[in-house]
């Protein structure tokens, strides 16, 4: 145990040096030396040191040494899709500013503490910014996964191990000042000012990573449903299913919809998924796609019920005091407009996930151009910059080309194209976005979509086994526009490795 | 008369010609402690209380009325807004006994009105618990408890006020009834009810303010404006707090006013200063232009439009606070005499940053707002 912790000290950031694999020195041996890699999809760290037990990889397993069957145990991707990763150190002011007047210096402030807003931090000051950066979180700030939310209930993780770093260790890491549980409430574009509930900010620039919030539809009412986005919806969530097995019903039957249904019936809850379309993921994939996972999921306790939408919810009896409230009934309508009432549904609580809108309160006091159809910031793709000038915005709160983006992939390009933008450097030679991949990550059968190229044809199937489904989509021309691939996993050729869960 | 059907902004051109004559010559007084309750009626009488009432109400007039006082005597603005809002009380209680005679009366300043309203509105927002309690008896109810600090007041004068109804003695609540809350109209001449000193005030002496303590008072059901009062709260809490404004960004118009007046003379060492009167007049102007847009929908229930009121309302406090010192820097030695306008801003804006809802009040408010509301 000793050495391990003499190891562990050795390890931090000094000893992460890449100058130090060659030094024999004091430093440490070579052997010594932990390398981390990135995934370049969704930003997960691989810690040699740490290794991934999750995905059966114990501590200190290199990198090298990883089977090449492995996959990101967030998104999914191979291990190609992973390239070495080195810690940015904070270039803080090297003395405190001359003159008391320094203090007021507007530096940049980055509105939002989600992956979007730290990467923008990173990203700054990796290109070398040492302005004062500002970062006002709504929450605590602190780092994590969000596509981890719907994974760890499966996995029975702890909500606190979520935590990828704290968030006062990552401010300090860059040298950030954070305004922790603090909103932004105004923004005065003329004047470049951020009135927030802990005062105003002065700022050059403004970089909006908000992010979006769910929408609720209406009947629900604030307070009858569940929305997780965040860590802290996430862990009320949790402490109320801790509990024991109950009853969920999931309005919406969309990615989130979908992977949230896989993981808490894995957990052992009931589920009853709803929505309008007749099958999962109708909006995103073809038709073949959905049966293939209602298929998958037959041996998990979820009902999925297609065409219908909630008309009406009520307890289904009156509270009683002290006692828990009654389940909520469910009153279903048929959305083809057919005239019979559909059975209500029961639930102890229910989950609505419906899609994602950027609440546009803060854009209008700017003035900022607005795309109420895609629900964002109106930007522009190469740059990230608003319609005022000063301001930029990234991440699920942007609308690029009428196209709202609420994906993690894009988050790193844009907070370097940013970053660039602020600083006066050219523009990062790769910010040729690639159509973005699709991956859903329901573990009873993954799917991914990857588009080359925008358009509408016809899906056909390249294979349909026992284990595969490949689609692909022509256009009228016969041109390859997009593959879909379903695959079961534990298969033969499947990619499932995943421990039995 | 009832509420004028048009006021156009001459109206606010009156109370400013009122402002700038015989109140500008009793502030100082005011200050400390004389109550103009002649100045009132005169700006009552042209029109400054009732701007904001009846079906052509223009509340951003009333806010700009209640500035143009504000700008020469802090604490007569702020009874221009207890005035107005005491008679917003009224207008929107739909109570004929509330809405005839007494609102006309009212609003022309002939009868002088506080409000009461601020404990209510800290409890609203889970920052203290309600201090006077209700319970229903024969045609009316009765009420006990204490009201600290309500403005205004005097023996014949009145006060819109909100109590926690209490079950009957004897009777629980077995049913898990939601708690509800009467607002009312209390008459300081009622028996039962004593207006008792209150300590001396850094500013805001002039204000008649009292604290009301209420033993076995009975309220007739004549006098309530609204039980149960949240549905009444809910519409009038953001013009309550956007008129709210007029006194604040008036004290900050006064503040401006003094540098200029003092540039001539001192401009060569006053342009050494932070927050000079060119860049406070435009965030100012900017602030104004928010608070004409939000005065325009005052009965917006939407989240947003409600948070909207509440920044401005805190902008104003903050601009405040610093245009009144900047205003005493300004001045330099004879801003330091207690009989000086720049100082007795500087204490007007404390107040303006103090009084509920207060700075702090206002953030945690759009904080909680703010938080998307989780099942329970």
């Amino acid at each position: 145990m000793t050495s391990d912790a003499d190891r562990a000290g050795a390890g931090q950031a000094p000893a992460r040096d890449p100058l130090g694999e060659s030094a024999d020195g004091p430093v440490g041996r070579a052997a010594d030396i932990w390398r981390q890699f990135i995934c370049r999809v969704c930003g997960l760290i691989y810690d040699e040191r740490l290794g991934d037990a999750d995905s059966g990889l114990a501590a200190g397993t290199r990198f090298a040494d990883i089977p090449d069957d492995w996959a990101c145990p967030i998104c999914g991707v191979g291990k190609a899709d992973f390239e070495p990763h080195e810690p940015v150190a904070a270039s803080r002011p090297a003395a405190a500013p001359a003159v008391a007047s320094a203090t007021r210096q507007p530096g940049i402030v980055v509105v939002g503490a989600g992956r979007a807003g730290w990467q923008v931090a990173q990203a700054l000051r990796s290109q070398g910014c040492t302005a004062p950066i500002t970062l006002v979180a709504a929450c605590s700030g602190d780092v994590y996964d969000k596509p981890m939310l719907s994974v760890a209930v499966a996995r029975a993780l702890p909500p606190a191990g979520l935590v990828r770093e704290p968030a006062a260790q990552a401010a300090a890491r860059l040298g950030v000042r954070l305004l922790a549980h603090t909103h932004a409430v105004a923004i005065d574009a003329a004047a470049r000012r951020l009135r927030t509930t802990r005062g105003t900010l002065r700022w050059q620039h403004l970089v909006l990573a908000q992010g979006a919030a769910p929408v609720l539809p209406p009947p629900f009412l604030p307070g009858q449903a569940w929305q997780i986005n965040d860590l802290a919806s996430y862990q009320h969530l949790r402490a109320q299913l801790d509990g024991g097995p109950r009853h969920l019903a999931i309005v919406g039957a969309g990615l989130v919809g979908c992977e949230l249904a896989n993981d808490l019936a894995l957990a052992g809850h009931a589920i009853t998924l709803l929505d309008m379309q007749p099958l999962p993921l109708a909006a995103a994939l073809p038709p073949q796609a959905g049966q293939r996972l209602l298929a998958a999921w037959a041996g998990l306790p979820i009902q999925f019920i297609g065409g219908v939408r909630v008309a009406g919810l009520q307890r289904a009896a009156p509270a009683a005091a002290g006692a828990r409230p009654a389940p909520w009934r469910l009153q279903l309508a048929a959305t083809d407009g057919r005239a019979q009432a559909h059975a209500p549904a029961f639930a102890d609580m229910v989950i609505v996930a419906t899609g994602l809108r950027t609440p546009g309160r803060l854009a209008t006091s700017a003035g900022l151009a607005y795309d109420t159809a895609a629900g964002g910031i109106v930007v522009d793709a190469a740059t990230g910059a608003t319609s005022q000038p000063g301001i930029h915005a990234l991440g699920d709160c942007a609308v690029a080309g009428g196209q709202a983006s609420r994906y993690i992939e894009p988050i790193a390009r844009q907070a370097a194209a940013i970053a660039a933008h602020i600083l006066g450097h050219a523009a990062p030679t790769d910010t040729t976005a690639p159509m973005p991949v699709l991956r859903v990550k329901t573990s009873a059968l993954p799917i991914t979509l990857q588009r080359r190229r925008p358009g509408t044809g016809a899906w056909h199937t390249e294979a349909d086994g026992a284990d595969l489904l490949q689609l692909h989509q022509h256009d009228s021309a016969g041109e390859l526009l997009a593959t879909l691939v379903a695959r079961r996993p534990g298969g033969t050729d499947g990619t499932g490795s995943r421990p039995a869960d | 008369m009832g509420a004028p059907e048009h006021l156009p902004l001459p109206m606010v051109e009156a109370v400013r010609a009122i402002a700038q004559g015989p109140l500008a010559d009793a502030a100082d007084s005011i200050d400390r402690g004389q109550y103009p309750r002649e100045i009132l009626q005169h700006l009552g009488a042209a029109g400054a209380f009732s701007a904001h009432l009846g079906p052509r109400a223009d509340h951003a007039a009333a806010i700009r009325a209640m500035a143009a006082v504000s700008a020469v005597c802090g604490a007569t603005g702020f009874m221009v807004w207890c005035q107005q809002v005491c008679g917003f009380y009224l207008e929107q209680s739909g109570n004929p006994a509330l809405t005839g005679e007494m609102l006309a009366l009212h609003a022309s300043g002939a009868r002088p009105g506080g409000t009461g309203m601020s404990n209510p509105m800290k409890a609203y927002a889970g920052i203290e618990p309600l201090l006077l309690k209700a319970q229903r008896v024969d045609g009316g109810w009765c009420v006990n408890g204490t009201l600290p600090w309500v403005s205004n007041l005097g023996p014949d004068h009145y006060a819109g006020v909100l109590a926690g109804v209490e079950p009957p003695a004897g009777a629980d609540n077995a049913e898990g009834a939601a708690p509800t809350e009467v607002m009312f109209v209390l008459r300081c001449d009622a028996p039962g009810v004593e207006l008792r000193n209150c300590p001396s005030f850094s500013a805001m002496e002039g204000t008649h303010t009292w604290a009301l303590r209420c033993t076995g008072l009975f309220v007739p059901d004549a006098d309530v404006i609204a039980h149960p009062a949240k549905p009444l709260i809910a519409r009038i809490r953001a013009g309550f707090i956007l008129l709210q404004c007029g006194f604040g960004l008036g004290v900050v118009q006064g503040a401006i006013d003094a540098m200029w007046r003092v540039e001539p003379a001192l401009g060569h060492v006053n342009c050494f200063l932070d927050d000079r009167p060119d860049a406070l007049q435009a965030e100012l102007d900017a602030l104004w232009a928010r608070v004409d847009a939000l005065a325009a929908t005052p009965f917006d229930s939407s989240t947003g439009y409600f948070i909207n009121v509440l920044d401005a309302r805190a902008h104003a406090s903050e601009l405040a606070l610093r245009a009144a010192q900047s205003g005493l820097l300004h001045a330099g030695a004879r801003g330091y005499l207690l009989s000086s306008d720049v100082q007795r801003r500087v204490r007007e804006s404390h107040f303006v940053a103090i009084v509920s809802p207060a700075i702090k009040h206002l953030r945690k408010e759009m904080a909680r707002l703010s938080a998307a509301e989780m099942p329970a």
